[in-house]
């Protein structure tokens, strides 16, 4: 048995003596009705669609916060606007209420731009760049080393340098490059490539620059957003999460164990499914504080910053403010579990000679018992 | 070229031999999603692909469709509108209230309710029918894909607002959206059991099939509001 939230029942405290009358407000009007769901009063809105697309989405919000209670055995909406003229024809209400319908999400969805959601896109741009600059970057040092093989540059540096000088024979007599430049093994640059290789590289260059200028962009609005979080994972890291959670709403309602993992979700299936060990750390995993940590301590240390985190969340999005002790007792809690474990455990002896490799081999025996046994 | 009209408004064409399951289309000469257009005797008709679809591989598994051309439809869980779209096709007279939760396809499917006057877009949480009981009016037909972990609790809960005695519940299980481990054996005997006698309304389950080869691990169920009517 459940019952429904927010849902009252009147009809069986009234007993049968005083009538219970329900308020419901639905689209077109205030209805009050009677215990067997009958119209007593009703009081229209304007049917300007405008307005009631307004009153929809009001209506809507307000029964997130406390849902207004429905009458189930209410007599339908249809009729009830039929009956009381809201409308005159059937396909009346059909255009009106779809038209309004239409509005309201309209309007709501012009709502979801929050602070959050850009940062999200952000962050999600940043990752798209990586992985297309990583992929230009390689092309262009392929390209260009059939001109200039001994220079030994990658990425942002060649960009820049082939986007300044374009051809070897270009590069002037005081450069450091200059010897290489005129004793190079490679081809000599035509024109016409040389200007292709040139406006490849300015592209790249400005890819690197709005890649900065992301960067920026989350480092600056993470601290006005999320400053707790910012603060106790970092920018990026803070950032990448909201983006993986959904939405800074989200992150702070994720209990702190899943905080950990997000990010290891191969990692973490494998482990529900088999019998793998669990991840200790999923995206948390850049923030200095892990990697930078001794791997015994890691998975201790991992589970400290995601309490922190998720605490840390939770004041950004319910209060918005700093709260400077969430770091304090961060750093005191992860100096205990560095003082506390300043050595790495003795491995078990038996695990040691074997390894992943021996798990995953029992495992595998085992499983052919049972097929076995089967047949 | 051979047409077969499957239940009302679905049709199977037979184009050299292939058989393409089809709705005609409302708004000739535009594709929603991609989807091929076929005239035939100067009809047009929109491709339905059953892998994209589970209303639309439901059919194909033989399931009788309680759509009809005039009927009222809950669709919950719409999407980009993919299938709501020849749900639409289908409901040359109803009406379609189409609830869908995020805000990002939302935007696709207000696109396809600004071409079509019988979409009623809602963009709202299932799990909360009171935050859209101002809106939709008794309904013919609750079609559920949401695949989420408290699906037949959500279907229930929306049954039991909006859907006509005796109307039908048309759902789509996900078992990996339920528990990604147990077998989905098990879990689709649980969510029938659910539906039959876990809540304080009853449905009577009329057909269920997995929708294998088109989705896997989903069941598709039709149930019809079990009604105690006293005498």
């Amino acid at each position: 048995m459940f019952w429904l939230p927010g849902q009252t029942i009147p009809v069986q405290r009234s007993g049968g003596f005083e009538l219970a009358d329900i308020e419901f407000t639905a689209w077109f009007g205030k209805l009050k009705l009677d215990a067997d769901g009958e119209i007593q009063d009703c009081n229209l809105f304007d049917n300007d669609p405008e307005k009631l697309a307004e009153l929809v989405v009001q209506l809507q919000e307000s029964s997130k916060e406390k849902p207004q209670s429905v009458p189930l055995q209410r007599t339908d909406l249809r009729d009830a606007a039929l009956g009381c003229g809201f409308v005159e024809l059937d396909e009346d209400y059909d255009i009106l209420l779809r038209d309004v319908c239409i509005r309201a999400a309209k309007s709501q969805i012009s709502q979801t731009d929050t602070d959050d959601s850009r940062i999200i896109q952000a962050v999600e741009a940043l990752d798209d760049i990586d992985k297309n600059v990583n992929e230009l970057s390689e092309r262009l040092f392929e390209w260009y080393g059939r001109y200039f093989p001994e220079l030994e540059m990658t990425g942002e540096e060649l960009a820049n340098f082939v986007s300044t000088y374009g051809s070897r024979s270009n590069v002037p007599d005081d450069h450091e490059l200059s010897e290489k430049a005129s004793q190079s093994m490679g081809a000599e640059l035509m024109f016409a490539d040389e200007e292709l290789l040139r406006s490849f590289a300015r592209n790249i260059c400005s890819l690197y620059d709005t890649r900065r200028y992301i960067e920026n962009y989350i480092n600056t609005s993470m601290g006005s957003v999320a400053p707790n979080l910012c603060e106790i994972a970092g920018a990026s890291i803070g950032a990448r999460l909201m983006s993986m959670a959904g939405s800074l709403e989200k992150l702070a309602a994720f209990p702190s164990s899943t905080v950990q993992v997000i990010g290891a979700n191969r990692a973490l299936f494998k482990h529900l499914r088999s019998r793998a060990p669990s991840p200790k750390h999923g995206i948390i995993f850049n923030n200095p504080v892990i990697k930078n940590a001794p791997w015994w301590q890691r998975g201790k240390l991992a589970r400290a910053l995601a309490a922190k985190i998720s605490l840390a969340a939770r004041t950004d999005f319910y209060s918005g403010e700093l709260d400077s002790t969430i770091k304090e007792a961060l750093d005191k809690k992860l100096e205990s579990i560095r003082q506390a474990n300043p050595n790495p455990p003795e491995r078990k002896p038996e695990a040691k000679p074997q390894g992943k490799g021996g798990k995953r081999r029992s495992r595998g025996r085992k499983k052919n018992k049972k097929s076995g046994g089967n047949k | 070229m051979p047409v077969r009209e499957l239940s009302s408004g679905i049709y199977e064409l037979d184009i050299d031999d292939r058989m393409i399951l089809a709705t005609k289309n409302m708004i000739p000469g535009t594709s929603v999603y991609g989807e091929r257009l076929i005239t035939d005797d100067g009809i047009e008709y929109r491709q339905w692909d059953p892998s994209r679809s589970k209303l639309g591989a439901m059919v194909l598994k033989n399931f009788d469709i309680p759509l009809e051309t005039d009927s009222t439809v809950l669709y919950l869980g719409a999407a980009s509108g993919t299938t709501v779209s020849h749900v639409s096709d289908i409901l040359t007279d109803g009406l379609v209230y189409a609830v869908e939760f995020s805000p990002r396809t939302m935007r696709d499917l207000i696109q396809l309710c600004d071409q079509r006057p019988n979409i009623i877009p809602i963009l709202a949480d299932a799990n909360k029918p009171q935050s859209y009981a101002h809106i939709v009016e008794k309904v013919d037909v609750v079609f559920q894909d949401v695949a989420q972990p408290n699906q037949a609790e959500i279907a229930v809960f929306n049954s039991k607002y909006f859907l006509e005695e005796h109307g039908h519940l048309m759902l789509s299980i996900k078992s990996r959206s339920i528990d990604t481990v147990a077998s989905p054996k098990k879990i689709f005997k649980e969510e029938v059991r659910k539906l039959e006698s876990g809540f304080d309304i009853e449905f009577e389950v009329l057909e269920r099939k997995e929708l294998e080869p088109f989705h896997e691990d989903h069941l598709g169920l039709v149930a019809q509001m079990f009604v105690d009517d006293e005498e």
